[in-house]
């Protein structure tokens, strides 16, 4: 069984090597290739995968580990290579190579001809790569590396038509959301190694999942729970980092739904489940990750109401059923939240697949019904007053203000105290040194991803020096590379 | 215990060295011909110092010596200097043949010689008067308009011009008091490098701040990072690069700082180290204001490297070898950084001003996948080097400074995104004119980049092999503070 563990992750990586070695080296694959190897190779895995369950079933074993070794080991630390598979993580790793595999397979003919193909296969055996390291990782240091693959490729597939540069600047706004949150996971995982002494999960949980308490309770248990709901947080878009989550539909669809359907989004609450025994120690973190949970449910519902495009629609209704995992987690409701992860992961896979036919799939039954379809829902929201309807609605429109407010208490700050300090390095190195020989850079007009923003007012009058005077002593005018 | 090497490894490079400075400067050959035979002799000296790692690596010793009988003393090698030798030679090397054509002439060769030499003779001698004169005579080539200077134009600022003599010379005065202030009758032992100086006498005091003032100036510390930024925005960025990745300021630290005075160490430099994390985090949040990517790029060297100080005084093991990881992280991972921008200068025919979009990657997906791996292995992707020294950084680094130890992540996160920020900014968006002709990587390129990038890769999967050397000389480090420490 050990050894089965280890094909199904080295499969992928193999894979992945292949393809990103071949494309380097200048080895030319056609579109057949590239999906006849994805396919093969996620199939062959999901058939280990089954016969991994059914040997688990028959020896009626709950946890499978390969301790392949040390990574590195200094003084007393080490870092080991543990992969495990137990009640948890057997379902999520069954559907991540089922869902990778039918995600190729229908990217084969939706991305023909596409530019960008290779990298397109390339990443997606990546992300794959990355969330098999990441649910079947046996430490906390270990999953964090699957849990940055699957952010990074992720970021990467958003910014997937590269040659417009609406889809970079969602793709960067995401990784900036990614990389906030993801301290988190890095801080708290260092926690775990101060308070308990390691971050294996048979060394932090007493038990195997399900049945196992924490042995880190207290205020140890409140900072690492607390600090393991901000980087959940992040990766399934919970209020207020969900912002992001419409702006990652610039992707190609199957990577919405891989990544936003399927598995990427679901990274935070699979996070929260493997931890759940720590949350269920600290009050404070059990009602945190509730609350958090059903304010992204309601503001989910309310946003997804008025998206006016099926994508966005799409994702907010995932954000929604995230909220409510989340709260069902918060609840000590295990399997009741694994259960509805894997259902929502099936079926908010198929309705992004379908997205792009959504008006054909309409037409067809509008014509099956006769012209007579059925209203859909109830609309409860008829019963508030009308002034309460208008407001809510507002609400729901600017998405709740949250990108806005984030901006305003958070972002803006922070580029406005980095411009100050630009502004106030350049004054006193002018200052020192004499203008020509600190050049003070304009930067009046915000960068191409927005981020650079306007310094504070310069006095009029000031010495400044550009970027032609850099090029000039540089002397890069030639093209003799 | 000090053994001697099977060969004079570090001797006989440095006469390699030598002798293609005297090619170099005095023009015996053509500058294409020279180029060619400088290529081949930093070669050489590569796998000569490969070889002597590799003697470190698999001898039990805790140093070993020149072999040579009368001048063999003046060099050791030991866990602490085994990779940044080779790593350094390998460094110049790439960067020698990365060169764009018009950047080489036979005084930027020239120089990029001194400056290999000098730092190889820092990294090994075992002679506090030597390594001063090595710390100095790096600075050289940067002060004069023999070297790295087009035209008669200086291309580093006055600013950091002074600052860089201002560490020389405070590194030689703080040398002198140390030799002054140790109570011994033998000179040897007066300059011997590593040598624990017991007591805490005035001299000594006044000697450990100043060679920590020159470590701060040299390195770009707060307040003293101003230099850099400026130097990288007008001037020659690969001799810079060179320059800044010597990290000769970290190597002060770890071979005369921590041994020579463990009891001020113990005390003193937790303060440093500290200075450290806040250096890496005021330039992170300076870099988010800024567009100009050369600024971009130094403001990101100064940060990531800031770790390596952090790191070196937390007298954490996993912390010091992480920072060890760290070093060659960043030296490999901003020198990819470094090329793949100054190619592009040079295929665009101006310098990149970070305004708009410049779609370069459709032109040149080599080179964006080049860069990208190198940016983000500089931040700890996983899977490779840079995963397993933040892994280790992060831990120690938390254990001693639990408050400012938070800044290590915040930092990584902040970095990052200015990775991806300069990497969109260039190869991404609406490819510009110039992206739909731009040549991808010269097969020149291609293979030192690759090799870049393969260290990089290989160290992430299999991470043992190039964190046993730090471990052990952490360890090392850890023993001589604590034998007399507190």
């Amino acid at each position: 069984m050990e050894v089965i563990i280890g094909l199904i992750i080295l499969l992928p990586a193999l894979t992945t090597g292949g393809l990103g070695l071949g494309w380097l080296v200048g080895l030319r694959m056609s579109e057949r290739t590239i999906a006849r190897l994805t396919a093969g190779c996620y199939s062959l895995t999901t058939v280990l995968v089954i016969v991994l369950g059914g040997l688990m079933g028959s020896n009626r074993l709950d946890t499978v580990r390969l301790l392949i070794g040390s990574w590195f080991e200094v003084h007393t630390y080490r870092f080991p290579l543990l992969l495990q598979i137990d009640l948890l993580s057997l379902p999520l790793v069954a559907l991540s190579v089922i869902m990778v595999g039918v995600i190729g397979a229908f990217s084969q003919r939706y991305l023909h001809r596409e530019g960008g193909y290779v990298r397109f296969f390339f990443l997606l055996n990546l992300f794959g790569t990355g969330v098999l390291l990441l649910f079947m990782a046996g430490s906390f240091d270990l999953m964090i590396a699957g849990w940055e693959l699957v952010g990074l490729t992720s970021v990467l597939l958003i910014g997937f038509f590269q040659q417009r540069n609406e889809p970079v600047k969602s793709a960067l706004r995401v990784f900036l959301v990614y990389r906030v949150c993801d301290i988190g996971l890095l801080t708290g995982v260092a926690m775990l190694h101060h308070y308990v002494g390691a971050a294996t999960v048979d060394r932090v949980f007493t038990h195997p999942w399900p049945d196992g308490a924490s042995l880190l309770t207290g205020t140890g248990a409140t900072v690492v729970g607390l600090l393991f709901l901000i980087a959940a947080m992040g990766k399934s878009a919970q209020v207020p980092f969900s912002g992001w989550l419409p702006q990652a539909m610039e992707g190609p669809t199957p990577s919405s739904a891989i990544f936003y359907g399927a598995l990427s989004v679901h990274a935070g609450t699979y996070l929260l489940l493997r931890s759940q025994p720590l949350i269920e120690s600290s009050a404070l973190v059990s009602i945190a990750v509730v609350v958090v949970g059903v304010l992204t449910a309601i503001h989910g519902t309310m946003v997804g109401r008025t998206a006016v495009d099926a994508k966005t629609s799409i994702a907010y209704a995932s954000m929604t059923q995230l909220g409510l995992i989340f709260a069902e987690i918060g609840s000590g409701l295990k399997w009741f939240a694994l259960l509805h992860l894997c259902g929502h992961i099936v079926v908010r896979t198929l309705q992004f697949l379908r997205a792009p036919s959504t008006l054909h799939d309409h037409h067809r039954r509008y014509s099956a019904s006769g012209g007579m379809p059925s209203t859909n829902g109830a609309h409860f929201e008829l019963l508030l007053p009308i002034g309460l309807r208008i407001w809510l609605y507002r609400l729901a429109l600017e998405r709740g203000y949250h990108d806005t407010i984030l901006e305003r208490v958070l972002v803006g700050p922070i580029i406005r105290v980095s411009a100050w300090l630009q502004y106030l390095e350049n004054r006193i190195a002018v200052a020192l040194l004499g203008p020509s020989e600190h050049p003070i850079y304009h930067q009046s007009q915000p960068g191409p991803s927005g981020y650079a923003v306007a310094r504070p007012e310069e006095p009029a009058g000031r010495v400044r020096v550009d970027q032609p005077r850099a090029a000039a002593v540089n002397g890069v005018e030639g093209a003799d590379v | 215990m000090s053994e001697p090497l099977f060969f004079p490894w570090v001797s006989a490079s440095l006469l390699l060295l030598c002798v293609s400075t005297v090619i170099t400067s005095f023009q015996m050959t053509g500058i294409e011909k020279a180029r060619h035979w400088i290529t081949y002799l930093m070669a050489t000296v590569f796998l000569l110092l490969i070889a002597a790692g590799v003697e470190v690596e698999r001898s039990g010793a805790a140093r070993l010596h020149e072999p040579l009988p009368r001048w063999g003393q003046w060099a050791a090698l030991d866990s602490l200097n085994g990779l940044p030798l080779p790593l350094y030679a390998g460094l110049a090397l790439g960067m020698i043949i990365l060169a764009p054509r018009r950047k080489v002439t036979s005084g930027w060769l020239a120089g990029i010689q001194i400056l290999t030499l000098s730092t190889i003779v820092a990294y090994a001698t075992t002679n506090l008067a030597l390594f001063a004169v090595a710390w100095g005579a790096s600075v050289i080539p940067f002060l004069g308009s023999r070297f790295f200077n087009r035209r008669g134009v200086v291309t580093i600022p006055r600013g950091a011009q002074l600052a860089l003599i201002a560490s020389t010379l405070l590194v030689i005065l703080g040398s002198v008091l140390l030799a002054f202030g140790t109570e011994s009758s033998q000179w040897s032992t007066r300059l011997s490098l590593g040598l624990p100086r017991h007591g805490q006498s005035i001299v000594l005091s006044l000697a450990f701040i100043l060679l920590m003032l020159g470590v701060i100036l040299r390195k770009g510390l707060f307040p003293a990072h101003g230099w850099v930024a400026p130097s990288f925005a007008q001037g020659s960025l690969i001799p810079l690069n060179l320059l800044f990745n010597g990290h000769l300021g970290a190597f002060l630290i770890a071979r005369v700082a921590i041994p020579a005075f463990p009891e001020i160490a113990a005390a003193a430099l937790l303060a440093l180290g500290d200075l450290g994390l806040l250096t890496a985090g005021y330039t992170a949040i300076l870099a988010i204001s800024e567009r100009s990517p050369r600024r971009l790029l130094a403001l990101l060297a100064i940060s990531q490297s800031s770790f390596l100080v952090a790191g070196l005084e937390s007298t954490n093991a996993d912390a010091i070898a992480g920072a060890l990881v760290h070093w060659q992280v960043v030296v490999v991972a901003t020198s990819i950084l470094t090329a793949v921008y100054t190619g592009l200068e040079a295929r665009l025919s101006r310098p990149i001003d970070g305004q708009e979009f410049l779609g370069l990657g459709k032109g040149a997906p080599r080179l964006a996948v080049f860069f990208a791996l190198g940016g983000l292995a500089l931040v700890g992707l996983p899977l490779t080097l840079g995963y397993a020294a933040e892994d280790l950084l992060l831990h120690g680094t938390l254990e001693t400074h639990p408050h400012l130890g938070i800044i290590l992540p915040i930092v990584t996160a902040l970095n990052a995104f200015h990775v991806m920020r300069l990497f969109t900014t260039t190869f991404l968006g609406q490819p510009v004119r110039a992206a739909q002709t731009i040549t991808d990587a010269l097969p020149r390129e291609r293979w030192v980049l690759t090799a870049a990038i393969l260290f990089l890769i290989i160290g992430g999967l299999y991470p043992a092999l190039f964190v046993h050397l730090p471990a052990r000389a952490a360890e090392n480090l850890i023993h001589s503070v604590t034998r007399i420490g507190p």
